[in-house]
């Protein structure tokens, strides 16, 4: 096997009698668009800065094609970083900024100047070169953070929510910048985020972090459609857990008793279960089919609520068990009449529905 | 609000006449002083019998003025230079350090502006007598950077607390070693703090008069003492032109400090 171009090997960071990551290893190839997601204080950040140096992990290692990084000053490191918060220097003009990280490296004037030229070619802000942080709006605060942390070619940049002092509409819009910066520069990322929508948008590769270690690593779709634990389910996208029973699982397909009395087998399961053992059987919203005909496990509920979304219609539903869940099919997949009857069973294909522990 | 402007009616007049009185009170006796210098009286009599700028030529014509102000101009410069050099250094302590007892080297910077001056003065005076280093330059310096340090603390300080570290630690990332980013990111950051900083602790050692008595000698005397001085030995209007050009130096350098404010604030 090819050495991993940057390598986190059981990294571990201990703050007094708090841990805040328990010895998480990881291998980011070349290239890589890898994002750390999970909600604040799971360690993703603390994991993210000792990369960068501004904290020194209590034990583990971090290696950049093969050599550790740990005895290397944050300032020789040469790795770039857009940070939450604004940090252009308010002093300087946008093209003093973007200049400043090739100025330290005493760079030639004439590189300096072309450099400059190309990096806000690249976030699109051109004409602002010569205007002071404080005349731009946040999202251009953060491009032009962007093109200053990649003015040096650095191996990797490190992005700790650059976005989430952002309102929702710029956030897509940058999020869409940083997609096409990381396809025209083939530069390694390693991006922090608390949003599931903006990691599934961006990464090749989401670390779900959870109380400082690596819930489950794996593409967007691997997190969204075989979720490894509950707490990935319910973390990205949005799921219904309903209360079960299980009886055998053979194959790796489990056969469980809802709380209504109604058998379900083909699920998918997660572990071993004990016959009898309480379960939590996970099927996303979307999932559930209304319309005449659908085949697959059929979950009797009475409809509670509908609403109209556009692209899709919202249902809130009961089960016979008197847990509340929630159905978004299409619009398109949907007539009327279908949500009409109160007492109706819905469908789901159990081999898209996972069985977690409880 | 409670206590908008707009909405207080009749008390607008009481609160006016208020104000004018405070002011009246602060800014008289330093218009009669300035009025004073241009006065003919011999005596100091007001209203003046007449107009005359004889006070300023023989101001301007006696060398130990001249050498007083230059003595207050010279140990005022120093001791903004140290002032915001110590000041800058224990802001950097006080606002980033993490260490037991910050709390309390906060206190003890800043109580020389709490402690009565001649207080101080008498410490310092008997202390410096025992070191050598009373009447000296050096000892002028030292005595008025210790009352000037807080006045350098507060704005530097002030400033620092509202600059964003991570904004240096970008510098740092960006591959600026840890003093590089300060002196190239957070210092011009912070000048607006470190520039007040210099004013003010010029101005402290400049209009100081209690300590600078306890320090000064027959050869050594700053302007403030020198005034002093001579209003007990005779009373003539020179010191009032004298006061005058203290005031007007002082005048002008708040002045100064506000212009820079707003230009470095757009």
């Amino acid at each position: 096997m090819t050495e991993p171009f940057l390598s986190i090997r059981k990294l571990r960071k201990a703050f007094g009698a708090f841990t805040a990551v328990h010895d998480v290893t990881l291998d980011i190839p070349k290239g890589e668009f890898l994002t750390f997601l999970g909600p604040s204080g799971s360690g993703k950040s603390t994991t993210l800065y000792a990369i960068a140096g501004f904290q020194d992990p209590t034990s583990g290692d971090v290696l950049l094609q093969g050599k550790s990084l740990l005895s290397v000053p944050s300032h020789k490191r040469n790795i770039g970083m857009v940070f939450q918060r604004y940090t252009l220097f308010p002093h300087l003009s946008v093209a003093e900024n973007v200049a400043f990280p090739l100025r330290v490296r005493r760079r030639p004037d004439a590189e300096v100047k072309r450099k400059v030229a190309d990096m806000l070619a690249l976030v699109r802000l051109e004409s602002f070169a010569e205007r002071l942080p404080g005349a731009l709006s946040g999202g251009q605060q953060q491009r032009v953070a962007l093109a200053r942390a990649l003015a040096y070619d650095p191996p990797i940049l490190l992005m700790d929510e650059p976005l989430s002092a952002l309102d929702k509409k710029l956030r897509e819009e940058i999020q869409t910048e940083i997609r096409r910066i990381h396809r025209e520069t083939g530069v390694t990322i390693l991006y922090v985020t608390h949003d599931q929508e903006e990691a599934l948008h961006l990464s090749d590769r989401i670390a779900l972090f959870r109380d400082g270690r690596i819930e489950q690593i794996g593409t967007g779709e691997d997190l969204y459609l075989r979720p490894a634990t509950d707490f990935v389910a319910g973390f990205i996208g949005n799921s219904n857990f309903l209360a079960a029973e299980h009886l055998e699982t053979v194959n790796g397909a489990a056969t469980v008793r809802l709380g209504d009395g109604s058998l379900i087998s083909g699920i998918n399961a997660n572990g071993s279960f004990q016959r009898g053992q309480k379960a939590r059987l996970m099927i996303r919203p979307e999932a559930f089919r209304l319309d005449q005909g659908s085949t697959g496990a059929e979950l009797a509920v009475e409809i509670v609520d509908v609403a109209f979304y556009g692209e899709r219609r919202r249902i809130v539903a009961r089960t016979g068990a008197g847990q509340e869940i929630d159905i978004r099919p299409t619009s398109a997949t949907l007539a009327t009449q279908d949500v009409e009857t109160r007492h109706r069973p819905v469908f789901f294909d159990p081999g898209a529905a996972f069985l977690f522990p409880a | 609000m409670l206590l908008d402007y707009d909405r207080l009616g009749w008390l607008k007049v009481v609160l006016l006449a208020f104000t004018a009185m405070v002011a009246a009170f602060l800014l008289l006796p330093v218009v009669f002083i300035v009025l004073l210098s241009f006065g003919s009286s011999r005596w100091l009599a007001f209203p003046p019998p007449g107009w005359t700028l004889k006070w300023y030529q023989e101001l301007f014509a006696d060398p130990s003025w001249i050498e007083a102000a230059l003595t207050s101009a010279r140990i005022a410069t120093m001791t903004a230079i140290l002032a915001v050099a110590i000041g800058l250094l224990a802001s950097f302590a006080l606002v980033r350090g993490t260490f037991r007892g910050r709390e309390i080297l906060r206190g003890l910077l800043l109580t020389p502006m709490v402690l009565p001056v001649v207080v101080f003065a008498i410490a310092i005076y008997a202390f410096f007598l025992r070191m050598g280093l009373g009447g000296t330059t050096l000892g002028f310096v030292i005595a008025h950077t210790v009352l000037a340090l807080p006045f350098a603390i507060i704005p530097i300080a002030t400033a620092l607390e509202g600059f964003d570290k991570s904004i240096e630690d970008a510098a740092i990332v960006c591959g600026a070693s840890p003093l590089q980013a300060k002196l190239r990111i957070t210092l011009p950051s912070i000048r607006i703090g470190i520039f007040s900083a210099a004013i003010f602790s010029f101005l402290a050692s400049w209009d100081e008069v209690v300590v600078a008595i306890f320090m000064a000698s027959p050869t050594l005397q700053t302007l403030p003492v020198k005034i002093w001085g001579s209003l007990r030995s005779d009373l003539t209007p020179v010191i009032a032109a004298a006061s005058s050009l203290l005031v007007a130096l002082t005048l002008a350098l708040m002045v100064v400090t506000a212009l820079l404010r707003r230009k470095l604030q757009t």
